[in-house]
């Protein structure tokens, strides 16, 4: 098991509206609070497995398909930060909403810095390689519904008590899938961002003229 | 032999090991999954199996772990032909040896409610459908199991179905608690409550990390235990397990004092750590291990031993109190929880449900709020309810071992609810009355309790889950009552050796101070023995009066609860702190208590409406302006919105007093809709159009589209709004709205829709929202206030 020490703030901010002034000392306490508590009560886990291109099974839709081309290999993954969390968030949201808001932003970015430590694991493995981004179901044309096939070739609930329900949404939320493709050869900057989200049309950083990150 | 037999006769029973492991050493090639191997490769499924017979299994499990519907989707077979398969291939290969097939069932592979989305009964479905295809076999085993809820499903599906013996093993992690947070100990007297044969450990861990949680185990059950660990931990390269056969066999052994009796291997075992096992057990004998533990009751997480008193929260119960029948009747889940979570923080240990009301389905509302409060506190439950169909109702959908409340002396009572508690496996408060009424004397109310346990221990019941309540009566009444019930309660316990219970506040009715009677009597009856006060533990005379007494008695070592209950405990707030801001900032600012101080200050001077209208709607506007405009963060709204609702409780509270016009400016349903579990988003438009002065019917996540609809109607609403995160759940969306346009009860007489429905979610845009036939798109809480102002003002 991984342990995440300090979460990234200004992410979760942006989360939480992204107000244009600083935080005060109230919201600063609460930031603090919140932190620490997703921090000793996330139990973060991940897992991940090398697949050969080119893999019919793995690749649907052209943006998938355009993501991983040029590259020989792809590693699929998952992380969670289990149960628990999710658990607090409901709980939390009972008696004070708003620290819920709070907590729920901070586990979004506890799920991607879990995610981070396990694609820093991965590219040691894989010297010599040229890595993609991340890449998940979801985004762009990638079919949703291939969670479950991310799922079932990791043995995630077996393995890590991931699971998906029949929507297709992963169980515990604080969750991810995601690919990374692996090139012998330089990897062109894939176009990231709105052009291949599907978001685009309700993305509230949009509209904001602000950018998710993605 | 059958398994029952074989667990009696013999010291040890041996199971086999892995059947993955056996595949893909094979190299063996499946199209689907590994259960197909079943039909495409019968005789080599029977060659694994025969291996583990030879090696010394007297039980074989079939390959069939993962042969449910949901699994086996696409699969191009059915449930009955691939467990079929696998039963009888596990059975050719044992013919002739002696050797039993138990039929292998693992999870359904969805996370069943509140984490996931998969019913209880749906869970149910999926294992019978696998139970009566392995009608076969010789024993039923459910394994790899990391949810006690869906281990209960299994379970009752095994035994509603079915005649065959059935054992159940779950997995833990390293800290002791399996990936959804049950622990060992739950999982022990939950399993023997249902009446299992065995219960156990098997996959994730060593055998060498499994002292631990075998011990928590034993502590709690009498029950023999099963250890079927993994070969250590594989390595991530060449995928070879850590720990050899024989030290798998003597990591056994070293297991052997805590009660095991039935031991096998799971991932990365093969046939050599059977035959090391078999050797390492000659001339060896079982150790029996009786439980130490007390009786106990739990949740999943939170096993609760009655080694002392114990608090039994009482307020969830609407007898005699308005606001919470007003909540029953409004399906106020919210209200339910909110009472759990306070009793809880107040030192409740075990919450007694009750939500007996005329005017609702008591069945329907027994089964939403033992869901509810568990998805959202540990604390064990206690049914109560006089209907046998409510308590079995939500014996049936309660996850952990639950106290049923109650049986009494009476016949009917007695023949009624003690099988359902026997079925469930729970413990009974039983009440010291019958036909005649209660019993004037001690004497009297220990012949009932006598019965009571006589009854409860024929049907298999043991004595130690059957609580004694000798009833409190009204001392202001009768004086001697309190002396007849303290001596009735002496005798329970000390002579039938049963547990007691007790309602508390019953006795000072009538008279000044009751607070002061109430804990002189709780200590009085602690003295004798009560070990289950059901009382408000937010008096905090009354949990103080427990808490001590526990010190007192030496229960609480080196008074450590005592300690952490008192010792950085805050000052009380000010209740009736004086306002020191006006309510306009202390909403801007999100400060509640200022918030209400200044509402009940300018409450004095200052009309109600003028109130709502010039102070607290156009705070709100200000906030939520500042909101849109990227000035605060979403919780400084929330928070903001949150002391505006606190302004208007007590502009509520005012106006109902004075008997003044009702707030409300009409009600609406808010729902995320089924499928969906998300709902954060739709809990913050609830906040706001709350404080707005909209009445919002919350009828929670993932919910039916025939509930929405019957709310509707039942409540006559106008208004609904239904909220939707994932591209995949928008279809359910689309559903709830065609349900709602074709209700008849919910359309004018010329065919028109009478309820407007305004939808939102991240993956909503302004298009579909219109393409599914909604009324409105919002896009976030502050324009779902903007549409309920357009639509009812």
């Amino acid at each position: 098991m991984i342990s995440l020490e300090k979460l990234n703030r200004s992410e979760a901010l942006r989360y939480l509206g992204g107000a244009k002034t600083a935080p005060d000392e109230k919201m600063l306490a609460l930031l603090d609070d919140c932190e620490e508590q997703i921090i000793s009560r996330a139990r973060p886990k991940y897992l991940y497995r090398e697949l050969e291109l080119p893999n019919d099974e793995l690749v649907s839709g052209k943006d998938i398909a355009r993501h991983l081309e040029g590259c020989t290999k792809a590693v699929i993954m998952c992380a969670t930060l289990g149960t628990d969390i999710d658990k607090l968030i409901r709980v939390t949201q009972i008696s004070d909403l708003a620290r819920a808001v709070v907590l729920d932003s901070f586990a979004s970015v506890a799920i991607e810095q879990v995610c981070d430590r396990a694609e820093q694991e991965i590219s040691r493995l894989y010297p010599g390689y040229h890595m993609t981004f991340r890449f998940s179901p979801g985004y762009g044309d990638y079919p949703i519904q291939m969670q479950k096939y991310y799922i079932n070739e990791l043995d995630a609930q077996r393995k890590i008590g991931l699971s998906t329900n029949e929507s297709y949404i992963l169980v515990p939320a604080k969750s991810v899938t995601a690919v990374i493709g692996l090139s012998p050869e330089p990897i062109e900057p894939k176009k990231r961002g709105c052009a291949v989200c599907n978001m685009r049309a309700t993305c509230q950083y949009r509209s904001r003229g602000e950018h998710c990150g993605f | 032999m059958d398994f029952k037999t074989l667990l009696k006769t013999r010291e040890f029973v041996l199971l086999d090991g892995a059947m993955g492991t056996m595949i893909q050493k094979s190299g063996a090639k499946y199209d689907h999954s590994p259960e197909t191997l079943n039909i495409t490769e019968p005789k080599l499924i029977q060659s694994f199996h025969k291996a583990y017979i030879e090696a010394g299994a007297d039980v074989v499990y079939s390959n069939t772990f993962g042969a449910n519907s949901y699994k086996l989707e696409n699969s191009g077979y059915t449930v009955e032909e691939i467990v079929g398969a696998g039963v009888q291939n596990a059975k050719t290969a044992a013919q002739g040896t002696g050797a039993l097939v138990a039929l292998d069932i693992g999870p359904v592979g969805m996370l069943l409610e509140p984490a996931g989305s998969l019913s209880f009964d749906e869970a149910y479905e999926y294992f019978k459908e696998q139970v009566i295809a392995g009608k076969d076999a010789d024993l039923i085993v459910f394994e790899t199991m990391t949810d006690l809820y869906e281990l209960k499903a299994a379970v009752l599906a095994a035994k509603e179905n079915s005649d065959l013996p059935v054992i159940a093993t779950m997995t833990f992690e390293k800290n002791g608690r399996t990936f959804t947070g049950v622990s060992p100990a739950s999982a022990a007297v939950t399993l023997e409550g249902l009446g299992v044969e065995a219960v156990g450990v098997n996959c994730s861990l060593g055998p060498d990390e499994l002292e631990p949680i075998v011990a928590e185990m034993t502590r709690c059950t009498d029950l023999p235990l099963i250890v079927k660990a993994n070969a250590g931990l594989p390595d991530p390269n060449s995928n070879e397990y850590s720990i050899m056969p024989d030290k798998f066999a003597s990591c056994l052994e070293n297991l052997l004092p805590y009660g095991v009796k039935i031991m096998g291997g799971c991932c990365g075992t093969t046939p050599d750590y059977i035959a090391q096992i078999k050797s390492m057990l000659v001339g060896k004998s079982f150790i029996s291990c009786p439980r130490t533990a007390d009786t106990t009751v739990c949740s999943p997480s939170t096993a609760v031993e009655i080694n002392g008193p114990r608090i039994i929260g009482e307020r969830i119960n609407p007898t005699g109190k308005k606001q919470f029948q007003k909540a029953l009747a409004d399906h106020n889940i919210d209200y339910i929880l909110t009472q759990a979570l306070q009793q809880v923080s107040g030192g409740a240990e075990i919450l007694d449900v009750n939500v007996g009301h005329p005017e609702i389905d008591e069945k329907a509302m027994m089964t939403a709020a033992v869901k509810a409060i568990q998805s959202v506190c540990d604390a064990p439950l206690q049914i109560d309810s006089t209907k046998p169909d409510v308590l079995a109702q939500g014996l049936r959908c309660y996850n952990g071992k639950p106290i049923v409340n109650s049986v009494n002396g009476e016949e009917k009572s007695l023949s009624s609810v003690l099988p359902l508690v026997k079925k469930y496996g729970a413990s009974v408060v039983g009440l010291t009355l019958d036909e005649n009424g209660i019993p004037k004397t001690a004497e009297g109310r220990f012949e009932i309790a006598e019965r009571i346990v006589s009854r409860a221990e024929a049907l298999g019941i043991d004595r130690r889950d059957v609580y004694i309540d000798c009833l409190t009566l009204t001392v202001s009444a009768e004086q001697d009552a309190c002396r007849q019930t303290l001596e009735a309660l002496h005798r329970v316990k000390t002579e039938l050796g049963c547990k007691t219970c007790l309602g508390v506040s019953n006795i000072s009715f009538g008279l000044p101070n009751r607070e002061l009677v109430n804990s002189t009597f709780l200590t009085m009856a602690l003295e004798e023995g009560l070990d289950l006060p059901i009382m408000n533990p937010n008096v905090a005379s009354m949990t103080g009066a427990v808490r001590a007494f526990r010190v007192l008695r030496g229960i609480d070592k080196n008074s450590a609860e005592f300690i952490s209950a008192y010792n950085d405990a805050a000052p009380a707030p000010k209740t009736d702190s004086k306002a020191e801001v006006d309510i306009f900032s202390a909403v801007c600012s999100g400060l509640k208590n200022e918030g209400a101080a200044a509402t009940k200050e300018m409450l004095k001077t200052t009309d109600p409406m003028t109130i709502v209208n010039e102070m607290l709607i156009p705070a709100l506007d200000k906030v939520g302006d500042d909101f849109e405009k990227s000035k605060i963060f979403l919780p400084q709204l929330i928070q903001s919105a949150n002391t505006a609702q606190e302004c208007f409780e007590v502009i509520k509270a005012h106006l109902s007093k004075s008997g003044g016009e009702n707030v409300s400016k009409g009600k609406i349903i808010l729902a995320t809709v089924k499928g969906d579990i998300h709902d954060i988003g739709k809990n913050i438009v609830k906040v706001l159009l709350d404080n707005y002065g909209y009445t919002v019917v919350d009828l929670g996540r993932d919910v039916d589209p025939q509930l929405i609809v019957d709310t509707a109607v039942k409540q006559d609403i106008k208004m609904i709004g239904l909220s939707a995160l994932m591209t995949t759940t928008l279809k359910s969306m689309e559903e709830t709205i065609q349900l709602v346009r074709a209700t008849k009860e919910l359309q004018n007489p010329d065919g028109s829709s009478k309820c407007v429905v305004f939808v939102g979610g991240a993956v909503l845009t302004k298009d579909y929202a219109m393409k599914i036939g909604a009324d409105y798109y919002c896009r976030d809480a502050k324009e779902s206030v903007d549409t309920a102002k357009k639509v009812l003002g």
